[in-house]
């Protein structure tokens, strides 16, 4: 019984590990780089699943999720500016997301956007209140599990796997060393957003992990999140293997399910949008909780998604507001893939104030008792500070020199 | 933080800044925009000849992509261009509205496999031309 829930839960990790920052950047890192950056999506899948590790484990022995750490560790002051910032990335990318749905239930119905769009906010307004968390939860994974029509799809579109395999080692073959950065800090952007961690560490302590469920913890995080990433390998390889050769620059979502129609055709193209719907949906979700999590964490709320909207009511409100100000910026006429790409580079910016206190309360023997990091998670943990340091310095600059991309 | 605000507003509109003078190297970008937009309608058409697609996603698909080439023709015809390159401008604009009268064919016809047939050759070629011009 214990085997079957670790493998629904890892199921539904996979299905939801991937969202519309990972769809936008990894499909346009194929179809402008072909293979090349594959390397990059290990780094990041290894990053993510380092410190998800290591929140789910805080969690687990402290009882405390990422913004407890923050506000202990960093103080009032910077804790509010890592707060700040983590709301503003947060509230962008469930605006993107959002757009994402949207998007797709027009691309599956043919209705306009705006419709879509409210259908969309109506839709999960009522699914986050009324449908049992835990059900939310594996809907949208296994709905996700669409998105494995690109594993086809790319082994359809009969790929050089020899420069497939080449992509694995990290190497450079391009005239735009700026542009192959800019798209490397924006694939390990996608990879390690920070709200996954918000919401992993926050789930760990609403379902009262313990000690006992540390190997739970790493099998989730290891297995979850490492199969998630083949989903990205698959965007990438489609995006390699059919734009990069026809020239085409993905600018929509709609090009990225054309990437499954053209090899697979309807069936394909139908699962495609279903897997897309789903992902970014759950993404959705995980983003609006994320941001009241943090909100409530921080100011000594009460908080959870399991209790009753009276049970803990600024919570409720807190996401409530989140969804009406990002619905509402979705109908300005935002275009959600551009606004992707803003996200996952400002999220960038704000990695280091969320994973420096993960890993200085991992550490800390005085809440972890004997569970603080072993030898391999301080030397993966400190690599992987620096290479977040590094991306948070570079990303805005790339940004701009390369022009979103554009060049 | 007003500073802060107004680094992010400067970075924007850096980042996202796209008029000004067409110079050769915005002529290439937007040909490969013009491109991208013809060889992936040259793709969606090809699979509506062969019914390999469904009716909304090919409506809402090409008009969104009809959309884009319309407004590069409009930017490209009016932005003001380096010396030499003028004529290439405008061709540009031209083949980047003709695109955009395909994609609209085929958003108005989303199941009609005859048409699509007979857009995917222009579209393709549409596509090679762009790229000649970015050359």
């Amino acid at each position: 019984m214990k085997i079957f829930q670790v493998a629904l839960g890892i199921l539904a990790a996979i299905g939801g590990f991937v969202d519309i920052g990972d769809l936008v950047f990894n499909v346009a890192a194929g179809a402008t780089f072909g293979y090349q950056l594959l390397w990059v999506v290990v780094i990041g899948v290894v990053g993510i699943i380092v410190y998800s590790e290591m929140c789910g484990r805080v969690a687990a022995v402290s009882g405390k999720a990422v913004f407890d750490a923050v506000r202990e560790r960093l103080g009032f002051k910077v804790g509010l500016v890592a707060l700040i910032s983590a709301q503003v990335v947060n509230l962008m990318t469930l605006t993107a997301e959002i757009g994402g749905v949207a998007i797709c239930l027009q691309l599956l119905s043919g209705l306009s956007y705006r419709w879509m769009i409210l259908v969309a906010g109506v839709a999960f307004a009522i699914v986050v209140w009324v449908t049992p968390f835990e059900w939310v939860e594996r809907v949208f994974g296994y709905g996700g599990l669409c998105m494995l029509v690109f594993a086809v799809a790319a082994v359809k579109l009969h790929p050089s796997w020899g420069a497939v395999a080449h992509g694995f080692v990290p190497h450079m073959d391009t005239q735009s060393p700026l542009l192959y950065a800019y798209f490397a800090i924006g694939l390990l952007g996608a990879a390690m957003t920070p709200y996954e961690v918000y919401f992993y560490s926050s789930g760990g302590v609403e379902e009262r992990w313990g000690p006992k469920d540390l190997g739970l913890n790493r099998v989730n995080a290891q297995i979850g999140y490492g199969l998630g990433g083949f989903l990205s390998f698959s965007l990438m390889i489609v995006g390699g293997a059919l734009f990069l050769e026809k020239g085409v620059q993905p600018e929509f979502l709609g090009s990225i399910a054309l990437g499954v129609e053209v090899p697979l055709g309807q069936i394909g193209l139908l699962l495609a949008l279903v897997g897309i719907l789903f992902a970014v949906g759950g993404a959705s979700i995980d983003t609006l909780f994320s941001g009241a999590y943090n909100l409530a964490q921080f100011l000594g709320w009460e908080w959870g998604r399991y209790r009753h909207p009276r049970g803990a009511p600024r919570f409720t409100v807190t996401w409530l507001v989140l969804l009406v100000l990002a619905l509402g910026a979705v109908m300005t006429g935002v275009d959600p893939v551009q606004l992707t790409e803003y996200a996952v580079i400002f999220s960038a910016v704000a990695l280091p104030l969320t994973y420096i206190p993960i890993f200085l309360v991992a550490n800390d023997r005085s809440y972890m008792r004997e569970y603080t990091n072993g030898r391999l998670g301080n030397v993966l943990g400190l690599v992987y500070l620096v290479v977040i340091m590094v991306i948070a310095l570079t990303a805005v600059p790339l940004m701009i020199l390369t022009n979103v991309g554009q060049n | 933080m007003n500073r802060g605000a107004l680094a992010l507003v400067l970075v924007l509109a850096l980042s996202g800044c796209n008029g000004g003078t067409v110079d050769e190297h915005a002529l290439k970008r937007d040909s490969e925009k013009v491109g991208s937009l013809a060889s992936e309608g040259s793709l969606l058409a090809n699979d509506v000849s062969k019914g390999a697609s469904t009716k909304y996603f090919v409506r809402v698909h090409a008009k969104e992509m009809s959309q884009a080439a319309s407004d590069l023709q409009n930017a490209l015809a009016i932005r003001p261009t380096s010396p030499g390159i003028k004529r290439d401008v405008r061709k540009l604009s031209k083949l980047a509205g003709k695109v955009s009268e395909e994609l609209e064919r085929l958003h108005l016809h989303p199941t009609d496999r005859g048409v699509a047939a007979s857009l995917k050759e222009p579209l393709k070629a549409d596509a090679d031309a762009a790229d000649q011009l970015g050359k």
